[in-house]
């Protein structure tokens, strides 16, 4: 696939937090006016908080009361009833928590063997929940309902499925797969299954999330050195390179205006989180 | 604690958030004669020519295959998802998860040949530590007892340290080769961590409450303080107290010996080149102690093997998670320590007498599990050489087409620790004395 090539640079950017601790899996929430994410609590603990942007005197505080569990990758429902996330409670028992927020009630999920739970994300109407579990090898796509029941394999391919994401109008699903020997990025058709390839480099993209209105894709990819913050458009078309620092840029997500990308980046040894406008570059190098 | 500031953590920018906390293949190695192994060990044991030995104890089995030796023409069930990158060793490639380290290849030696004998942690790990299995009786020494015994120092620092969270184990039980052993508990080591922020801690002290280096305004008061804890403790029936309170006592009356604890000595670049973890600025500890001319540092990735269970501090043991960990968190995590590390000595000349090893007590098995991870694998792994007299930007040693197997010599634990000892002086005759590496042979292709 032919893509142009672009660098924004630093393109009205903000930082939002400024502890430096080691953290992850930055999403927006509230319409924008919560950020939560995973931060290092302690050495021996990852714990998920929530930031509340509309006071600037806020701290990131603790969104469960549970203090001795790992708690990463979060994702609500379109509605925010759910929340479902990846959780670790002992040794190599990983577990997906499908959390009703209203009822205060988890859902369990079964699966033979005690493989990892990841990257779960909803259906755009809200019913479904789909994560990647390893159960024979591969690690594959999986769908079950709201209650961790109807459990359905929705991928069968060889390497390591991670990362799906949906079209706002729930026909397509974008995901990263590394059956060419590395991650690449893959759209398949929901009805009938049609797949295409939409990335195509020797080392990774990984991460992709579908903008708010469908159009774009962001993503992660070591193609250039380090890992940098890309947008394409959801076919793949007109790749535009978003971060340019030495150090690691990482876990992207849309802010709910479809305008910014929030993300971790790791500068002079401190992990924050920046939100950086697509709107505005201020450099376009076409490669 | 020594309190040392909050490495630019608390800078709220006015927002008011506060801290929330040459190819291996392609220089296959020349093997000497005898005698030119023989004249370069003993030129190295003559001149005693490393004076500190820096070991990167990495925990839990990091997986070879997945960071220092991809097979990206191995079948898809080996391979992993990781693409590979060229290093600046010719021919060798890392994958794309170790950058700032394949950059920096011309400054070390990486051994891919490395075997051992079990597959269980606490017992690999004595064997890798001591180059023996365990015993029904005492445990052979853990190599930094060795050197501690024969460069004992007369400053106030211990001779030997582990720079972490605690005795490394996994959950069912601890090391048995941490320390003296059969040299008795005199050469254990002696524990110290440093946190994310820099700050620095000595757990013995945890026992002394209310004495802390910065309430010591004199030595009769520390002395004070001292006395009153060992009787304390002695009416609490705690053994052990004479050398705790020797090495306590030591750190904290000598102002010169204090210092190497304190990295606000460091600027917030230096401290910032490490990373904000507790590894990073572990090994920024271990470079200052071995400033201070400890003889042996041992900074440990983790107490715990486990990878990713509650209370555990995250180790190599990847039997879930392993390729999502290895990104997201312990690669990075040590490509930018190992990296600032090796640029920190030899931009400080320090490279000539540091001994640098980084290694961990197994690799993992190169077939992808059911578990879409990696098992416990003791039949090939790696370690990486700097300093010290080795010839950088080589490798030694090679791995079959899948990374199962060495297809060159296989390299032993019992041989890494007798190279240590050779290059810090300790020859076959001073170690047949001391008892210690019995049946070792030097490493030859490092000197």
């Amino acid at each position: 696939m032919s893509v142009s090539l672009g660098i924004y640079g630093y393109a009205d950017e903000e930082r939002i937090t400024f502890d430096g601790s080691n953290k992850r899996d930055p999403i927006f929430i509230a319409q924008g006016k919560t950020l939560v994410y995973c931060l290092d609590e302690t050495d021996d603990l990852i714990r998920a908080v929530s930031l509340d942007l509309s006071d600037p005197q806020s701290e990131p505080v603790p969104l469960f009361d549970d203090d001795r569990s790992h708690q990463t990758e979060l994702a609500y429902s379109p509605d925010e009833r759910f929340v479902s996330f990846s959780e670790c409670v002992g040794n190599l028992t990983g577990k997906l928590v499908i959390r009703d927020l209203g009822a205060k009630k988890d859902a369990i999920i079964n699966h033979s063997g005690r493989g990892a739970y990841r990257t779960p994300v909803f259906t755009v109407d809200g019913k479904r929940v789909i994560y990647a579990f390893a159960e024979k090898g591969p690690m594959q796509l999986w769908s079950v309902d709201l209650e961790g029941k109807d459990k359905k394999q929705l991928t069968e391919t060889e390497g390591l499925s991670h990362w799906p994401s949906f079209t706002p109008n729930g026909e397509q699903m974008v995901f990263a797969n590394s059956r060419e020997n590395n991650y690449e990025i893959y759209i398949r058709e929901i009805e009938g299954g049609e797949e295409h390839r939409l990335t195509e480099n020797r080392i990774m993209d990984i991460r992709p999330r579908v903008s708010p209105d469908g159009s774009k894709i962001c993503f992660v990819s070591t193609r250039d050195g380090n890992y940098e913050i890309y947008v394409m458009n959801i076919d793949g078309s007109d790749v535009v390179r978003l971060t340019d620092n030495e150090e690691r840029d990482d876990f992207p997500s849309w802010h709910p205006d479809g305008n910014r990308i929030v993300y971790v980046s790791e500068r002079d040894g401190q992990k924050d989180i920046y939100l950086v406008a697509i709107s505005k570059p201020i450099k376009v190098t076409a490669k | 604690m020594i309190g040392v500031g909050n490495f630019k953590a608390s800078d709220c920018s006015g927002i008011g958030r506060r801290s929330f906390l040459k190819t291996a293949a392609a220089i296959p190695f020349t093997l000497g004669s005898t005698n030119q192994v023989m004249e370069a060990a003993q030129a190295a044991q003559k001149s005693g020519k490393v004076k500190s030995v820096i070991l990167l104890w990495l925990w839990g089995g990091p997986s070879h295959i997945d960071t220092f030796d991809p097979k990206p023409d191995a079948p898809m069930e080996y391979r992993g998802p990781f693409g590979t990158i060229p290093t600046k060793t010719p021919g060798m490639h890392f994958t794309e998860l170790m950058p700032m380290m394949a950059s920096r290849s011309d400054k070390y030696t990486m051994i891919r040949s490395m075997v051992t004998t079990s597959n269980d942690h606490p017992t690999a790990g004595t064997i890798a530590l001591t180059g023996f299995n365990e015993n029904a009786g005492p445990v052979q020494p853990n190599f930094g007892s060795i050197i501690s015994k024969d460069q004992v120092t007369t400053e106030a620092l211990p001779s030997f340290f582990y720079v972490g969270r605690g005795i490394p184990r996994d959950l069912p039980r601890r090391i048995e080769g941490y320390g003296g052993g059969t040299l008795g508990k005199a050469y254990d080591p002696f524990l110290v961590r440093a946190d994310e922020h820099g700050e620095v801690s000595i757990p013995q002290l945890d026992l002394l409450k209310g004495i802390t280096p910065k309430r010591i305004q004199d030595r009769q008061r520390l002395l004070k303080q001292l006395d009153n804890a060992e009787r304390r403790l002695e009416s609490a029936g705690i053994d052990e107290w004479h050398r705790t309170h020797q090495s306590a006592y030591g750190l904290l009356a000598d102002p010169k010996a204090r210092q190497a604890f304190d990295l606000t000595q460091e600027s917030d670049k230096m401290r910032s080149r490490y990373g904000q973890t507790t590894f990073g600025q572990g090994c920024l500890l271990a470079r200052r102690l071995a400033e201070a001319r400890v003889p042996y540092i041992q900074v440990n990735w983790s107490e715990y093997v486990e990878t990713f269970s509650p209370n555990c501090d995250f180790g190599w043991d990847t039997h879930i998670f392993n390729f999502e960990l290895l990104q997201d968190r312990h690669c990075p995590i040590l490509d930018r320590a190992y990296s600032a590390l090796i640029d920190d000595l030899s931009d400080r000349g320090m490279l000539d007498d540091t001994l640098l090893i980084a290694m961990g007590e197994f690799g993992r098995t190169p077939k992808i599990s059911n578990r879409a991870a990696r098992e416990h694998h003791k039949d090939c792994y790696f370690s990486i050489w700097a300093g010290g007299g080795i010839e950088p930007g080589r490798v030694i040693g090679e791995s079959d087409a899948k990374a199962e197997h060495p297809i060159t010599r296989p390299i032993t634990p019992l041989q890494v620790g007798t190279t240590i000892a050779e290059l810090c002086g300790i020859g076959a005759r001073k170690r047949a004395e001391m008892k210690v590496l019995d049946g070792g042979s030097v490493i030859h292709e490092l000197i």
